[in-house]
């Protein structure tokens, strides 16, 4: 703006410069020519009246006068001329004075000169006796006379573009400096010119609702990310280029990422195969989700792509952390091979003697010893049936309802004296050590528990071998230990024998009964009563469990 | 945000080696799965991978080349492009390596006695290698990139172990003498890898500070 207001006023005062000086020069010229006419003129007059007293002879007693005098008769024909030989001269008849003089009784004419640089101005009056006399005198032309003064034309005009100069950048900024001075955050408190009022009453509404909806846009933005943050899932958006415009702390932990820097692309966070594809899918504009790997998780990711107005804006991307629930459906696979394996090897003996005896191949003699077996072995069929009833049980929790008061003491004792049979079969000696105990808890669960804990220590002991249950009420648990001094638990296997159907012995032999889901149970019946249990085992040596009961 | 068009090619260009490097992650994976478990399927993946490698070099290339023309690029991002263009070829050896073990396998498949051997400590060490270049060079870190040259004397060293187990197998029974060459080729290759690790962790260091151990380059550096 300054700049503009300068050029106008300095453009203005330059024109007016030129201007007063071709018209205080086309002003002088005018006055100096009109002078010299008159000059002439009198001359003129004055030669003529010489002439007309005195004859040829005026003229010729005249010496070198500063101006040419040329004497011409009634026909044109020069009778003299102080500067040139009249006899040579041409008849001056047609000559615009001469002819305005013979005409009008005077009359006057300018001539140039080639170069233009000189100016010749003739007048020629008429005399009574008919001659004409007239006059010339060569003087300057207004060209040369501009062209002698340029030098302090110059000098004038660079005094005069400076001043204008300084003058006119001075106005310029004076007027722009109340404008410049605006501050816009207060537009309405600046003084300036009345004309920029509206304007700036307009810019202060403005301003209040600019402000306005910034505070908006700043409470939206907190909410969102207080919302996002607290979620455990993660969520990345990316704009259309795959950088990451905005992400939360769920991504980040489920990622194991530290706070990437400034803007970074979504691939320098993760480059896993089935992470590009959805990336890749949902910035080509088309959802995808998969279960990627991320460290020692299993996450699920959702890809989605974001459009605006038709136009691909960029791609959300959602993780959950599905670790657990794969880790389930891992077990549940397991457990229902599990299953059909334990099922199908009691039902295929049953199946197999039967069908020996259906062909008639059995002698009567030997009916009662193919029943007996089929008998155990849908026995067995039975057990394992109930082991998983109760787990299933155990898994839904049900029980935790119906709590009651147990006589710990009374329940050990009872339970042993239960396997006391097995024991003798197998010639194990039992040793019980109990102190009175109380607890609250399941019935059904804690005699479950105890029972299969004393009924492993006898089933996996040795011929002769000896159990140890002693019950111990502590200050603040109540200890279960049972001790047995029989095969062991290698040490590979101990973290697995919890499992539900995990034998250590893999050929699953017939030799030692059982479903092997008799410490599963166990594990279960603690988690419900928040027990815990401690193993501790030596290969052929024996092995000790111990439950501690909080109370 | 507007970015220039330098710098937007410039960020493809980083997520183009992104993905390359992944890709030769995912073929060494894959070769090694191959190798130890049999996994035939595996190695059909491998050269899936291996030919996509060399179509991203390709294109990488194609870019490099288009950003050196167009933009005439000075300081940091003539290094970043120039060991670009280095390391996408180290990737793609890496790739053809992964194609080669991958094809040695069909022939070894029954023989059980490479578990025994060194041959697994080896692929762990170099899938690591590779994984940890391309994070340096993800990360543009420095240390992890000096890290990786530094462990590529422990796959030189498990190498020479392998070696030396497949000499004392053929020792014992001239029989192994074809099972053990295929094996050893397969180490060679691992060993190679490495190598080519090594390569990228170099080319990174050049980028981030303008110095490179083996050309002792100092462009750049002031």
């Amino acid at each position: 703006m300054t700049k503009r207001i300068f050029r106008a006023i300095f453009g203005l005062a330059m024109v007016m410069m030129l201007a007063v000086i071709g018209l205080v020069m086309g002003m002088m010229n005018d006055y100096f020519s009109a002078e010299q006419h008159e000059e002439l003129r009198s001359q003129a007059i004055y030669v003529g009246a010489g002439i007309e007293s005195m004859g040829v002879g005026y003229l010729q007693q005249m010496k070198n006068p500063s101006d040419r005098i040329t004497w011409i008769d009634e026909d044109g024909v020069v009778l003299f001329d102080s500067k040139a030989n009249p006899a040579k001269m041409d008849n001056h008849k047609e000559r615009e004075e001469v002819v305005d003089a013979f005409k009008k009784g005077e009359g006057f004419s300018e001539r140039y000169s080639t170069t233009l640089s000189e100016k010749t101005v003739n007048y020629a009056v008429k005399l009574d006796n008919g001659t004409v006399i007239r006059i010339s005198t060569v003087t300057t032309s207004p060209i040369t006379l501009f062209f002698t003064m340029t030098q302090p034309l110059a000098i004038i005009l660079a005094a005069a573009i400076l001043i204008s100069v300084f003058l006119s950048f001075r106005t310029a900024k004076n007027i722009t400096k109340p404008i410049n001075d605006i501050d816009l955050e207060h537009p309405e408190l600046a003084v300036v010119y009345d004309e920029l009022t509206p304007l700036l009453r307009r810019i202060a509404v403005q301003n209040k609702q600019l402000h306005k909806q910034m505070r908006e846009l700043k409470r939206q933005k907190q909410e969102f990310d207080t919302i996002t943050s607290n979620m455990q899932e993660g969520i990345l958006v990316l704009d259309s280029q795959g950088d990451v415009l905005s992400y939360n702390m769920g991504a980040l932990q489920l990622m194991e990422l530290e706070v990437p820097k400034g803007l970074v692309s979504v691939f320098e966070l993760n480059r896993g195969e089935g992470f590009r594809r959805c990336v890749e899918s949902a910035l080509a504009g088309s959802h995808r989700e998969e279960n990627i790997q991320l460290g020692g998780k299993v996450c699920q990711l959702f890809a989605n792509p974001v459009h605006q107005e038709d136009i691909l804006a960029g791609a959300i991307l959602v993780l959950f952390d599905v670790t657990e629930r794969e880790e389930r459906d891992k077990l549940r696979r397991e457990f229902t091979a599990n299953v059909s394996h334990e099922l199908k090897t009691p039902l295929t003996s049953i199946s197999g003697f039967a069908e020996i005896m259906k062909n008639g191949m059995v002698h009567g003699e030997d009916v009662p010893r193919f029943a007996a077996k089929i008998y155990d072995e849908a026995q067995r069929l039975i057990q394992m049936v109930q082991d998983i009833i109760k787990l299933s049980k155990l898994d839904e929790k049900q029980i935790a309802l119906e709590k009651e008061v147990v006589n710990l003491e009374s329940l050990v004792q009872e339970t042993v004296r239960r396997l006391d049979p097995i024991a003798e079969s197998k010639g194990v000696t039992i040793w019980v050590n109990t102190e009175p105990a109380t607890l609250v808890g399941v019935y059904q669960v804690l005699q479950e528990v105890i029972y299969n804990l004393c009924e492993n220590a006898i089933r996996y002991n040795v011929d002769n071998g000896k159990v140890n249950v002693s019950l111990e009420n502590k200050e603040k648990h109540i200890v279960i230990t049972v001790s047995d001094t029989g095969m062991g638990i290698a040490k590979a296997n101990q973290s697995r024998v919890f499992e539900r159907f995990y034998r250590v012995n893999e050929s699953r032999s017939k030799e030692t009964e059982g479903t092997g889901l008799g410490l599963s149970i166990v594990k279960h019946g603690a988690m419900v009563h928040n027990a815990k249990i401690n193993l501790t085992s030596e290969l052929n040596k024996g092995t000790k469990i111990t439950l501690s009961f909080p109370k | 945000m507007v970015r220039s068009r330098f710098d937007s090619q410039l960020d493809q260009l980083n997520v183009e080696m992104i993905k390359m490097g992944a890709l030769c992650e995912e073929a060494i994976t894959a070769s090694m799965k191959a190798l130890l478990e049999n996994d035939d399927m595996a190695a059909l993946i491998v050269f899936e991978k291996d030919s996509e490698i060399d179509r991203k070099e390709k294109e990488i290339e194609a870019l490099c080349m288009r950003l050196l023309l167009q933009q005439q690029p000075v300081a940091k991002d003539l290094r970043m492009i120039s060991s670009a263009l280095k390391m996408i070829s180290d990737m793609e050896r890496i790739g053809d390596q992964a194609a080669d073990i991958a094809e040695i396998t069909a022939f070894i498949k029954d023989n059980e006695t490479k578990r025994k051997l060194h041959i697994r400590e080896m692929a762990t060490a170099a899938v690591k290698m590779v994984t940890e270049s391309v994070d340096s060079f993800v990360r543009k870190d420095l240390e992890l990139a000096k890290s990786v040259m530094a462990y590529d004397d422990v796959l030189d060293n498990l190498f020479t172990e392998v070696k030396q187990e497949l000499i004392d197998l053929i020792s014992k029974d001239q029989a192994n003498g074809e099972f053990c060459l295929d094996l050893l080729m397969i180490s060679k290759y691992l060993e190679r890898i490495g190598d080519h690790a090594t390569n990228i962790a170099e080319w990174v260091e050049y980028s981030i500070t303008g110095y490179h151990v083996k050309m002792d380059l100092e462009v750049g550096k002031k």
